[in-house]
């Protein structure tokens, strides 16, 4: 709906606008999409460019969805998964898939948790074998789960207590900026939640989430969709499924004055300055401007932000950045926020950081942006697009978020459209309702030795 | 009968409990590799190219590496001008500035970056395949004509002190820098980051000159993989690289690796760690040597995949860590083998002792029929996984001849790995993965941990600047 509405608001720019879209190949990726009986949704996309394919299942619950007093444990569980089922032996998933020469891994996220593998296409059945067995049959030992949790402490030890700047810009950005402890708390988890976790909590968690009605299986690759879809109905058409979970109640309160938070950072050399804007939900019609808008900001090198930042007042090291954390614009389903993550040089303050950002923005609102810088914005996003296509998990991602939060994977063929009408008016206009002071949240980190780094 | 077939039918298949598959079902036939098709060319000013239609994506991916600073002198004079120059000579040509060279690479969906190690300076490029000629402009002309404005490289210098100072606050960061010194000493594998007097004494004439010697077309190689019609591409490519001037290839000189006599620690001392980031390694062999096939599936199944000896031991069964690894990194001169893992402070001695025995295990013990079969499959699938990404095939491609490889080594790469038996990866780990001559690199709080470390060889203490605190 909201897209007809842009199309017609563009009819006078079109012209101008499309000189580099128009070279766009359209794009055909090749989808079957149904539901088996027990609610399992099944997503199957031939590519015979290589003899690979890649399997995956999406589950419908990330860390927003984990129990109050168990941080970390949506996480936790995931390696569970990893431990053995009916007929999988602990770590044998892990066996099955490298000994058939392939890789496997899974993720755990904010509003899904996957497990993917990707192997030569003529094994593809011993992939589909393995994620029924452990979809039907979690083998839990309370061995295997305190073997997992120190794991998942040495984990957590490793990406983030033993670390400068311990991940400020997602796990203290994410506690500052939001509200609701769905949303706000640390996803990661703190050391004394995750050992505090009991069995039972995880056969609660799978018996609640890890049910095929909550699921979808996504197959991609140089493989027959026919064959596959009776090797999907034979391992996976009698795995039971279950009531489905409660929607977790993930509503934030409206921001409405700005929020700053100043750290020590013991490890740290150098101090760093992260902000987060919340951003309009996926389905609202400013979403595809505000995408673009970030693109223009701090989407590379050339972009307003980091060219001012870093090359012209030569105040900071780096920029990165993006409109969700962790993915995309597209694998997530919740309130999101944009955020920034930069080191600046000592001797500079945040303020003087945050000054020449404001400055930027301040010119994005008051003259809004080129025509040129839009059109490339486009080509730039179009060009990011298809990596993420290039490989076949990268395709079986998109297909199975698309499946998961939208019910229809077929939208990988048109997911660029909205994105390729957005006009400068409408860049501009996101610029001046989003990018504003009482829309962020902005924390300094600052090394608690600050002498050594003077020069 | 037939009744009774089809009602008995029905009953099973509507019977859930029963479908449940005991056994990992066989593979299907072999499918078909469709390895694309590698066409090698040379311009008139020996520029060698070559190009591999890959079109998964309408996109484009090019790799052009030069060689590194191989002249000693060079090395010896400006310590990290290699990297300094790939840093930035892509901010400004004798036409283009930095902005201008970002905003185009932009306005055709495209990326280009240059990073140089001990062997190579590797300019690296994507963009939309409509666009490739525009991309092909760019990459000749960061190639040919970088200018290195002054403002841009009195900024390289000082935000490069500053990262590597940021560096200097992470684990991994200063356990690669102690573990490349101790196995490689003042060969150049040995250098990691320049220190700060370094990185600011050079000029921009240094860099000038540096690149004049060494970016030249008749010791460098274009690899282009992605969607391309070759006979059209080659000729973009003509037109792009044809008039660079080629020039005197630089000699390549290299002092040996040196010997260590016995296993010896390395310490740097991190006050405050929680963890210990341990590494332990040696000195190996170079890619071209006959044993990288053997080092390698050794590896795979000592640490080198998830399956590995070392994960089932130090993560599934006793749970010290999260992410312990290994690698064989072999490469033009020679290479190195490393196992690792970063651990709570409590077990930094167990892991050590894991680590060491899982060495030892290798070296004498013949490994399973069961162990070399997978570690086979893991090897060929994979390197078929990485052959169907554009820039993990151009990747491929580009080790050929940096390396110096048989031009068949894509070809060859499954048979190799198919025809090794237990014996051959016997003897590659009995001769590469040595413990009694190991490096062992810590990284940790030393008045936490000292009494763990010390009963496994004489400790050298470094600060996290690289300072001998104590030996």
């Amino acid at each position: 709906m909201q897209r007809s509405v842009i199309k017609f608001l563009l009819l006078a720019l079109t012209m101008t606008l499309y000189t580099s879209s128009l070279h766009a190949k359209p794009l055909n990726v090749p989808v079957v999409y149904y539901k088996l009986s027990n609610g399992l949704k099944v997503v199957i996309s031939e590519d015979h460019i290589a003899p690979v394919v890649t399997v995956s299942v999406y589950y419908n619950v990330g860390f927003r969805m984990e129990p109050k007093g168990r941080t970390g444990f949506a996480h936790l569980f995931e390696h569970m998964m990893f431990q053995g089922s009916a007929n999988v032996k602990k770590f044998e998933h892990a066996k099955f898939i490298e000994a058939n020469g392939g890789s496997l891994n899974g993720h755990t996220d904010f509003d899904y948790t996957n497990y993917y593998e990707t192997l030569p296409s003529n094994r593809v059945e011993t992939a589909l074998w393995l994620e029924a067995d452990r979809m039907r049959s979690l083998d839990i030992s309370e061995e295997n789960l305190k073997n997992q949790q120190n794991v998942v402490s040495e984990e957590v030890r490793v990406n983030v207590l033993n670390q400068p700047y311990q991940f400020f810009e997602w796990i203290e950005l994410w506690k500052n900026a939001f509200t609701n402890w769905n949303n706000s708390h640390n996803g990661y988890g703190s050391l004394d939640e995750i050992n505090a976790a009991t069995i039972e909590d995880v056969r609660n968690f799978f018996k609640t989430y890890y049910a095929p009605n909550n699921a979808v299986l996504t197959v991609v690759g140089d493989v027959d969709a026919a064959e596959v879809k009776k090797m999907v109905e034979k391992h996976f058409a009698s795995v039971p499924s279950q009531t489905a979970p409660a929607k977790p109640d993930l509503m934030e309160p409206a921001q409405t004055k700005e929020k700053r938070v100043s750290q020590p950072d013991k490890l740290a050399n150098l101090p760093a300055l992260a902000t987060g804007y919340h951003v309009p939900p996926q389905n609202a019609p400013d979403f595809a401007a505000m995408a673009l808008l970030v693109q223009i900001l701090q989407g590379d090198d050339s972009s307003r932000w980091y060219q001012r930042l870093v090359k012209e007042k030569e105040l900071t090291l780096d920029l990165t950045g993006g409109l969700n954390y962790f993915g995309n614009e597209f694998d997530y389903s919740g309130p999101m926020i944009m955020t920034t993550r930069t080191t600046y040089k000592p001797g500079h303050t945040a303020d003087e950081v945050l000054k020449e950002m404001d400055a930027v923005t301040a010119e994005v609102v008051a003259k809004g942006v080129t025509e040129k810088e839009l059109a490339d914005a486009k080509v730039r996003y179009r060009s990011n697009f298809y990596s993420q296509l290039e490989s076949s998990f990268g395709k079986a991602h998109l297909l199975s978020v698309l499946a998961l939060f939208r019910d229809d994977p077929n939208q990988i063929n048109s997911l660029l459209t909205p994105f390729e009408n957005v006009t400068a008016a409408q860049v501009k206009a996101a610029a001046a309702k989003y990018l504003v002071a009482s829309n962020r949240t902005v924390i300094d980190r600052v090394p608690e030795t600050k002498t050594q780094t003077g020069q | 009968m037939k009744v009774l077939l089809s009602i008995t039918l029905l009953i099973v298949s509507s019977l859930p409990v029963l479908a449940q598959q005991k056994t990992p079902p066989p593979p299907g036939p072999v499918r078909p590799l469709n390895l694309p098709k590698l066409t090698e060319k040379k311009l008139a000013n020996g520029l060698t190219v070559v190009l591999a239609p890959l079109p998964n994506v309408p996109k484009v991916s090019a790799i052009l590496t030069f060689r590194s600073a191989t002249d000693a002198t060079d090395r010896t004079t400006h310590p990290g001008i290699a990297q300094i120059a790939a840093g930035v000579a892509n901010e400004g040509t004798d036409t283009r500035t930095s902005k201008q060279i970002k905003e185009e690479l932009r306005s055709i969906g495209g990326s280009l970056s240059l990073f140089a190690d001990a062997d190579q300076t590797q300019l690296t490029a994507t963009s939309l395949s409509e666009f490739s000629t525009r991309m092909f402009e760019v990459m000749s002309d960061v190639a040919q004509h970088p200018a290195f404005p002054e403002s841009e490289v009195k900024l390289a210098q000082e935000n490069t002190i500053q990262q590597i100072r940021a560096g200097r606050s992470n684990p991994g960061f200063l356990a690669n820098e102690r573990f490349q010194k101790a196995v490689f000493g003042n060969h150049p594998y040995g250098f990691v980051v320049p220190d700060e007097k370094s990185i600011s004494a050079l000029t921009r004439d240094d860099l000038k000159a540096f690149v004049t010697k060494y970016y030249i077309p008749n010791a460098s190689h274009l690899i282009v993989v992605g969607d391309i019609d070759v006979d059209k591409t080659f000729a973009e490519i003509e037109k792009a690289f044809g008039s660079w001037k080629s020039g005197t290839v630089p000699p390549d000189e290299n002092p040996p690796v040196p010997v260590r006599e016995k296993r010896q620690i390395y310490f740097v001392n991190r006050p405050g760690s929680i963890q210990s980031t341990i590494y332990v390694g040696n000195v190996s062999i170079a890619r071209s040597h006959a044993d990288y096939f053997a080092i390698r599936t050794a590896d795979t199944i000592y640490g080198g995949s998830f399956y590995s000896r070392l994960t089932r031991n130090i993560r599934e069964s006793k749970g010290y860590t999260y992410a312990p690894f290994s690698s064989s990194n072999t490469q033009a001169k020679t290479g190195s083998h490393l196992a690792g893992a970063s651990v709570r402070n409590e077990v930094t001695g167990p892991t050590l002792l894991e680590i060491l025995y899982e060495l030892d295990r290798m070296r004498v013990l013949p490994v399973t029929d069961e162990e070399l079969d997978a570690a086979k499959q893991f090897s060929t699938g994979n390197f078929s996984i990485e052959l169907a990404s554009q820039l993990g095939l151009a990747g491929r491609i580009n080790t050929v001849y940096t390396y110096g490889l048989s031009k068949t080594f894509i070809d060859d790469f499954r048979p190799k790995i198919e025809a090794l038996t237990t014996a051959d990866i016997q003897r590659a780990a009995a001769k590469y993965f040595d413990t009694y001559h190991a490096a062992i690199v810590i990284v940790g709080d030393w008045e936490k941990v000292k009494d763990q470390v010390t009963p496994f060889g004489d400790v050298t203490i470094y600060d996290s600047d690289g300072n001998v605190v104590k030996s």
